[in-house]
């Protein structure tokens, strides 16, 4: 973990999140498999601290738009707030429709349309973003609400801009994992943007944490 | 009380379930549009009242509610059904069924865990019909109500991909009305008109529902034939060729029209062409039919 | 009776977290190790009665260092402490001859109750 301005955590603070993103990262890939039957390997996160006017080329020179990129986006309010974005550099539809059991369902019998793969994205989203975010916020005794998942629109743009960072003097927090679903050799990355309006809740929080181990 | 009320009285349907997946809350959006009362539901399996729901999306995110506190917006687009219920307007043609999005999230106790979960189901049965009104719009020939040359561009460049993948197999035919100009000329375009619609007409009905039938332009058609090559290719072609010589098109009752159509059919054969290189084999295929005295069908 | 216990987590946060709930339960000698690597060496010079092993770690991983360590000694006592606790992965090191799978974060129940247990496991192999 380093960060690109002056030292917004302390060491022993950095050492608590990483652990805390290293348990909830565990525990979220457990559940997925366990409860949900989805098999996904979520590697450990890596954590940085960037300004707002960074974030975009931070996020750009991970991302290399293709015609098959896909990006959901899903926000979450509370005291820990910010946004996920669930990355697929290279997936056509028929990869996204494997990812998540359809068997059963209902819209099937439609066969002469499309499977609405947006929607299926949406749903990926809904889960792989809420399990994460799910787990790291149990850790922190706290709780968010989310909003819609969005698709990002791939074919209108060869750049991710992320409008809701205009504040160039503000820091991010991005933590970055990449995930592989189990013998779909599907894969892509996590990242959880938090903003500097937490970081105060987060430092709280972390200190919490420590105190009910330590 | 207040909080009781608006419960009941908001535009939505509001279901509360527990852990065991039994229902807690039935609003009263939900009694009217299911006809079941709350009564008779509380303390029972959503699944009792819903077995449809009893299936894999479903009980996935209840499950992941429960694991992980997110929420799920679904939308109509993905699972139609999910609490079958009548349409409300009385105008509504295009669905049998209310088109419904739903959430599904969680509810916690004071300690923050998770106690409930809460399904929102809203009716978007109305935002579906202009949905699809737009897209057939986009998608369809303002004459004839088929496929338009835009969509049938996008759906080749899509079985091209396909096929390519999994290395499968097929036909394209283009058609083309023969003299078509004779008829305009003969009887007016309006005549011309109405042989372009009846001629759609008896087409839709001998190609299957998995072929993409297109006008590409004028008295020009096009179809796809996903996994169809050789035999079946030219059955079908000749079945379209023989339906349409033997009709009598009677325009206004006492206008007997006869035409005739040439098709030219080129087969995609996982052969790394692309999209212009088959058009212009069918074309030319098209081209000799046409030389060889019309209403035929010629492989490429 | 225990005596001595090796810690094997890269995070220091986790090591400090573990050991805390170590000391509550008794008094060790408690050696600690950054990675699977440097594990498997203190292993092998301090030879610890109890080895607490985190799965995912830097230069050589929870599952091959409790190979290794199982090498050296097949009777050795290795607790997996792992915040994956797939049926999968439990099986994997279970295959391995770890004694036991905790879940992270480790509450203070489960640490007691795992000590517990492997010091009757201690007491048998001994009588």
């Amino acid at each position: 973990m380093d960060a690109d301005k002056n030292e917004i955590f302390t060491e022993d603070q950095k050492d608590i999140l990483q652990e805390i993103m290293n348990i909830a990262f565990g525990n979220a890939t457990a559940d997925l498999s366990e409860i949900i039957d989805i098999y996904v390997i979520l590697s450990v996160p890596d954590i940085k601290t960037i300004s707002a006017e960074n974030l975009d080329s931070y996020i750009n020179n991970l991302i290399d738009l293709k015609k098959n990129t896909k990006i959901i986006e899903q926000k979450f309010f509370g005291e820990y707030n910010g946004s996920g974005l669930l990355v697929f550099p290279d997936i056509n539809d028929d990869e996204i429709s494997t990812i998540l059991d359809h068997s059963d369902d209902i819209n099937s019998n439609d066969s002469s349309e499309q499977v609405p793969v947006n929607e299926i994205l949406i749903e990926i989203g809904n889960i792989l973003i809420g399990a994460c975010i799910g787990k790291i916020t149990s850790l922190l005794n706290t709780y968010v609400t989310y909003s819609p998942p969005d698709i990002f629109p791939s074919d209108t743009s060869n750049k991710v801009c992320l409008s809701y960072h205009t504040d160039k003097d503000k820091t991010g927090l991005v933590m970055k994992t990449t995930f592989t679903f189990n013998e779909k050799n599907i894969e892509g990355f996590l990242l959880l943007l938090t903003n500097d309006e937490s970081f105060d809740w987060l430092k709280k929080a972390l200190g919490k944490f420590m105190e009910s181990y330590l | 009380m207040i909080y009781e009320q608006i419960f009941h009285m908001v535009n939505v349907g509001i279901v509360i379930l527990d852990l065991k997946l039994k229902v807690v809350k039935w609003n009263r959006w939900m009694e009217i549009h299911s006809d079941v009362s709350c009564d008779t539901l509380v303390g029972k399996s959503i699944f009792d009242f819903y077995p449809n729901l009893d299936i894999k999306w479903f009980n996935r995110s209840c499950k992941s509610v429960f694991a992980f506190g997110n929420t799920f917006f679904i939308t109509y687009k993905l699972y139609k059904t999910i609490f079958p219920f009548k349409p409300i307007s009385s105008f509504v043609t295009l669905f049998d069924n209310m088109c419904q999005d739903c959430i599904i999230g969680p509810l916690r106790k004071e300690d923050k865990s998770i106690e409930y979960l809460y399904i929102m189901v809203s009716d978007v049965t109305k935002i579906a019909s202009y949905e699809r009104k737009l897209l057939d719009m986009g998608a369809k020939d303002g004459l004839t109500n088929i496929y338009n040359r835009k969509y049938f561009e996008t759906k080749l460049e899509e079985e091209i991909e396909r096929c390519n993948r999994y290395k499968k197999r097929f036909s394209l035919i283009i058609l083309d009305i023969d003299f078509f100009k004779k008829v305009n000329d003969k009887y007016g375009h309006l005549a011309g008109d109405y042989i372009l619609k009846a001629f759609t007409k008896i087409i839709a009905k001998i190609i299957r529902t998995s072929d993409i039938f297109a006008r590409y332009g004028g008295e020009e058609f096009c179809c796809i034939l996903p996994e169809t090559v050789g035999e079946t290719a030219l059955i079908i072609s000749e079945r379209i060729r023989g339906g349409i010589e033997e009709t009598v098109f009677e325009y206004k009752k006492d206008i007997k029209i006869k035409i005739t159509v040439s098709q030219g059919v080129a087969v995609f054969d996982n052969n790394n062409i692309t999209k212009t290189e088959l058009i212009n084999l069918a074309d030319k295929a098209l081209y000799k039919a046409k030389k060889q005295g019309r209403n035929q069908v010629v492989i490429a | 009776m225990i005596k001595s216990i090796l810690v094997v987590d890269d995070s220091p946060i986790a090591r400090k977290m573990l050991i805390k709930s170590l000391s509550e339960h008794g008094s060790y000698e408690i050696t600690e190790a950054r990675d699977g690597q440097e594990g498997v060496e203190k292993f092998s010079t301090v030879s610890p009665d109890v080895t607490f092993l985190d799965l995912t770690m830097p230069v050589l991983d929870g599952y091959d260092a409790l190979i290794k360590i199982k090498e050296i000694d097949a009777k050795a006592i290795v607790i997996v402490v792992t915040a994956d606790i797939q049926a999968k992965s439990i099986e994997t090191v279970m295959g391995s001859g770890a004694f036991s799978v905790i879940k992270k974060p480790a509450s203070p129940e489960a640490i007691s109750g795992i000590l517990t247990k492997s010091e009757s496991k201690i007491k048998k192999s001994q009588g």
